[in-house]
Order: C-alpha cells, then sequence, then structure tokens
C-alpha cells in the first residue's frame, strides 16, 4: 500500500538525513521502523505527510508511493485526502483546545459529516477515558491521555494507513502496553495499516508484523517481527552502539539512557 | 446620573468599533504571527466603498454596506494571496514594516479616488435620536452596539461549534499538525485574512454612521491596536473587552477630564492618550494583557 523506494532527503539542502531508504507497508499491517535517536525516523515520516516547508527539508531522490499513485510533491492536506494520518512524535495535541475540539478536527477530512458520531463512538470505545474528558482542555491531559488521544484524532478521519511517531515515548511501562494493545486492536478491528516508528524494540516488536531498522539514515536490517525478536544481534546491535558510545557529548548520554529502554 | 449612562452609552459605541477592528487584529495575528498595522486603513477603505455606492451612487445603505463587507473581504484575501501568504514565519520586523507600507499605499490610493476631504455617509440612522428616560441617544450608535454585538455572538459560536471555526483555532495554534490533520493551512490564513479584513470594514462603515468619511479614519487602527493588546492579544473575548474598556474610558476622559485646567496645565485632547495611557498602565502590571495567559502547560 505505501512504497518508499530509495528515499534520498535533505535539510537545508546540505544535512543528508535519509541515504536511500526503502520500505513497504502492506494494507492492514503492523509495520515497525527501529531506530535510535536521531536516525531518521521522524525525517521519513514527515517526508511522506509533506511537511516540508517549515522544517527546511527536501526530497532529493527516491519515490514515495500510495495505492500505486506517486505522492512524492503533495501538500499535508492532500496526503491526509488520501487516507494517510500522522500521529506525531510528542503529541502534538491541540492543547488551547478541547478534548472534543481535538476530535473534530480529527475529522475535518470527513465529507460525510453522517459518520462524525460513528467515528466518535468508535474512538470512544477505544479510548473511554476521552468522552469523560470531553470538555477539558487538552493541554491538561496527562501523557497518556495525550497520546491516546492523538490516536483517537487520526482515527477519525477514517484513514487507510496511520504513521505514529514514538507513541511510547516518556510514558510508564503499564501505559505503554496498554496503549500497544489498543494499537494492535485497531489496526486489526478497523482495517487500517500502521507505521510504527519506535525506540522501544521490544513493545514495537510485539505488536508489528515486520520491523525495518534504521541508522543514520539507512535501513540496516528488515525481516518478520518474530525473527527480528529472536534475532540475539538486533538486541546486540541495540546494547551496542560501541562508536557512538565512545564519543563523550550530551547526545551520547541522551543515547545512553534512551538505550537502555530497548530492553526494558 | 443621565449624563453619565449617556457618556457611558456613546463610549460602548466606539468601543465596538474598536472592537470590531482588534477582533480582525487578534485573528491575524494568533494565526499567522503578523501584526496588521493596516487594519485602520482597511477600516477606512471600508468607509469609502461604502461612501462611494450609498452616497456617490446612490444606492440603498443596505446593499452598499453588503458591497463593501463582500470587496472588504475580498481585500483581506487578496492582501493575502499577494503579500503575506510568503511571509509566514518570516521575522515580525519584516512583516511588520510590510503591513505598514502597505497601510500608507491604501492610504495613498484612497486619497487618490476620493480626495482628502471630509464626507458624510448617506445613511438611515444620520443625525436621528431616540430619547429614553429623558436621555438622549444617536441612532447610529444604538445600530453600531447593537450590530456589533450580535457580530460578537456570531463569531463566538462559529469559533466554538462550526467545523472551520473550530479548524482555524487549530491552525492558529499548531499550523504543522493541522496540516497534518488535513487542513488546507493556506486557505485557512486567507478566510482568516478576509475575516479580519471584514471586520475592520464593517467598523469602517459605523464609525463613518457617527461621524465622517475621511482619510485620517485610519488612525483608529492605532487605537484599537491598544485595545487588543490590552485584551491580551491572543484572546478573541479579550479583544473585544478591550475595546470597550478603551471606547468607554476615552469617552469619558473626553466628558470630564478635555478642556480642563489643573495647576495652570491645560488637559486639551486629553481623550486621544487615555488609550494609550490605560494600555500602558495595564501591560506594566501584565504584560500579557488582562486576558493573555502564559501557554498552556503541555504535560
Ligand atoms: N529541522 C531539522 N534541521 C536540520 N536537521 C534536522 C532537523 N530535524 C532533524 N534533523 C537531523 O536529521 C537527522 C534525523 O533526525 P530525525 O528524523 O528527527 O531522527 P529520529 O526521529 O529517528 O530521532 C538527525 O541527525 C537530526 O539531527
Ligand atoms: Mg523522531
Amino acid at each position: 500500500m505505501l512504497k518508499i523506494t530509495n528515499l534520498e532527503t535533505t535539510y537545508k539542502d546540505i544535512i543528508l538525513a535519509l541515504k536511500g531508504i526503502s520500505l513497504e507497508v502492506p494494507p492492514a499491517k503492523i509495520v515497525t521502523l527501529l531506530g535510535a535517536n536521531g536516525a531518521g525516523k521522524t525525517t521519513t515520516i514527515n517526508t511522506v505527510s509533506g511537511i516540508r516547508k517549515t522544517l527546511d527539508l527536501t526530497l532529493e531522490d527516491g519515490t514515495i508511493e500510495f495505492e500505486g499513485e506517486i505522492i512524492n510533491e503533495k501538500e499535508p492536506y492532500d496526503v491526509v485526502a488520501r487516507g494517510i494520518l500522522q500521529v506525531p512524535e510528542g503529541r502534538k495535541v491541540f492543547a488551547e483546545l478541547t478534548v472534543d475540539e481535538n476530535i473534530i478536527i480529527g475529522s475535518y477530512t470527513l465529507t460525510d459529516r453522517n459518520k462524525f458520531s460513528e467515528g466518535k463512538n468508535s474512538v470512544s470505545g477505544y479510548f473511554p477515558v476521552l468522552k469523560e474528558r470531553g470538555k477539558q482542555l487538552a493541554g491538561y491531559l496527562s501523557g497518556g491521555e495525550q497520546q491516546m488521544l492523538v490516536i483517537a484524532r487520526a482515527l477519525m478521519a477514517e484513514p487507510k494507513l496511520i504513521m505514529m511517531d514514538e507513541p511510547s515515548l516518556g510514558l510508564a511501562p503499564l501505559l505503554v502496553k496498554e496503549i500497544f494493545g489498543i494499537i494492535s486492536r485497531i489496526n486489526s478491528q478497523e482495517d487500517v495499516a500502521i507505521l510504527l516508528v519506535e525506540q522501544n524494540a521490544n513493545v514495537a516488536l510485539s505488536i508489528a508484523h515486520h520491523g525495518y531498522i534504521l541508522e543514520t539514515g539507512r535501513i540496516v536490517m528488515e525481516g518478520p517481527s518474530e525473527v527480528l525478536r529472536e534475532d540475539r544481534d538486533i538486541r546486540e546491535f541495540y546494547l551496542g552502539l560501541t562508536e557512538v558510545g565512545t564519543k563523550k557529548s550530551y547526545r551520547e548520554v541522551k543515547h545512553y539512557k534512551r538505550r537502555k529502554r530497548w530492553l526494558s | 446620573m443621565e449624563k453619565i449612562l449617556e457618556v457611558l452609552f456613546s463610549g460602548a459605541s466606539i468601543g465596538a468599533i474598536y472592537a470590531l477592528i482588534a477582533l480582525g487584529f487578534v485573528l491575524i495575528f494568533k494565526s499567522t504571527g503578523i501584526l496588521n498595522f493596516a487594519q485602520g486603513e482597511l477600516c477606512m477603505i471600508g468607509a469609502f466603498i461604502c461612501y462611494q455606492f450609498a452616497t456617490l451612487l446612490n444606492i440603498p445603505y443596505i446593499l452598499s454596506f453588503l458591497i463593501a463587507i463582500a470587496l472588504g473581504a475580498l481585500l483581506g484575501s487578496l492582501i493575502d494571496l499577494l503579500f503575506f501568504r510568503r511571509l509566514v514565519g518570516e521575522p515580525i520586523y519584516s512583516t511588520i514594516m510590510v503591513t505598514v507600507g502597505l497601510g500608507s499605499i491604501l492610504t495613498c490610493f484612497s486619497g487618490l479616488i476620493w480626495g482628502h476631504d471630509v464626507y458624510a455617509l448617506r445613511s438611515p440612522f444620520m443625525n436621528k435620536t431616540v430619547s429614553a428616560g429623558g436621555m438622549i441617544f444617536s441612532q447610529a450608535s444604538l445600530y453600531t452596539i447593537g450590530i456589533s454585538i450580535l457580530l460578537f455572538a456570531l463569531f463566538i459560536l462559529f469559533f466554538n461549534r462550526s467545523l472551520l471555526g473550530v479548524a482555524l483555532k487549530g491552525t492558529a495554534e499548531d499550523s504543522d499538525t493541522a496540516g497534518l490533520m488535513g487542513i488546507n493551512v493556506k486557505k485557512m490564513h486567507m478566510i482568516i485574512w478576509a475575516i479580519g479584513s471584514t471586520v475592520a470594514v464593517v467598523a469602517g462603515v459605523f464609525l463613518a454612521e457617527q461621524s465622517f468619511v475621511q482619510t485620517s479614519m485610519s488612525h483608529t487602527g492605532i487605537k484599537a491596536m491598544s485595545a487588543a493588546i490590552l485584551g491580551g492579544m491572543e484572546s478573541l473575548p479579550g479583544a473585544i473587552i478591550g475595546g470597550f474598556i478603551v471606547g468607554i474610558v476615552e469617552s469619558f476622559a473626553a466628558n470630564y477630564l478635555s478642556g480642563l485646567e489643573m495647576a495652570g496645565f491645560h488637559f486639551g485632547d486629553i481623550k486621544d492618550v487615555v488609550a494609550f495611557a490605560i494600555m500602558i498602565i495595564v501591560l506594566m502590571i501584565r504584560p500579557h494583557g488582562i486576558f493573555g495567559k502564559e501557554e498552556v502547560k503541555r504535560v
């Protein structure tokens, strides 16, 4: 359904962030894109979504195909209109709007307005807490509730593909487990494909069908989740990071902290 | 007592005008990050367009008003298309200077087309009054206040109840994320410019009802801006209340302080200073304005 071929992108015309990556998301499957901080995961899905101008991000080479059509240079709203929704990194709820208004914005592209309440009911089924919090400002929700809200918001558009950027980030392990359980249910019940971007390999591979591993702009490994899960190299690959580990920098410390989460 | 009510009333009728212009200010600023110093000129243009049709071409007042509104929306959209679409996200000092330049171009064109004299708008409310309880109110003021309040109510409904209104609010808060929801951000900005320009045009017609049509009407813009800042710059109710506060305080100053002499000093035209004086005082105490808030904390 989504097919990325040899995608190469730069920031500010000089920083090569993606060095020719290829990946594919089949219909109704969960595919996870794993990689450490700075690997290029967010860049990948932002390129697909078409938010480039504000980031000074340029698609230099390669193709993005969705349902057989090349969507390289589409504007963000056009990408959404085709059924590709992004759940951005860091949640990005509309903090000054109520939970209900966030849900309404999610339904913006629904042309058949009769489907709104149907969608809202289904979303409340997955996330009952959002119904209780409907009139509250989204900025005052807890991190977990905000994560639920942005997933719900994307679902309102009746997407064919949802690209989720690190939904586990900053959440307690129990909450992560709950949310990933719901993501898995959404995938099977709504027949929606999911491109799951994660640093937390364990939990991502527990619900994904297939996985890709991205390292500084290159796909270095791919395979079915069962295979990746069992592969000891994968664990070492993430624990290792020796070249990075030898540099004493702030970023490296951050890497180290994040790395611990891989096996937690 | 009657005098106080009359002064309050005439203050509210000017305040409604400030509030309308301020509303446009806040909408444009909140959505596009551009401080539109040409709001006052848009108000002036609105008055001239209505004057052109109602007085010069003898077209019925209501029709002239509607034409002015339509042309105002068109002008706002054009301004966005020609200038500000490209300037979203550029440094604020650049965008401000573009709006200032645009304002003086608009004034120049109005002068060329209509001249720099003082003209009267032919309107059904001209020089008519209503008396109630021993007080006298001008019909134009009553009309201004009535229609403005109706418009404010409609705006609040629009932004809280309609899909487009909520989408506009979302775009104002975070345009990248709005784009991710399938919202055409450029289209939203154009709509906001159209609305912001239209409210200024309506304000211009109301102002013309209460006084005259002239190029110097554009000076209202800077007072409306102080009303918007007073209200917090980010808040629609704030802009409305800020507008009324400035109008009412001004009216009291004009009636009770103007021409006053104190210790040999003349207060003269104190009315025109009052808006700025209260703005300065409020900003010293609350730099974000009365309704301005620090950002909602993200958890
Ligand atoms: N707006 C930007 N401008 C310049 N470089 C950026 C920008 N965003 C990300 N990068 C760089 O691109 C690389 C990939 O970043 P990103 O896609 O955010 O990684 P990830 O999401 O995997 O953590 C990093 O080296 C990062 O520093
Ligand atoms: Mg990222």
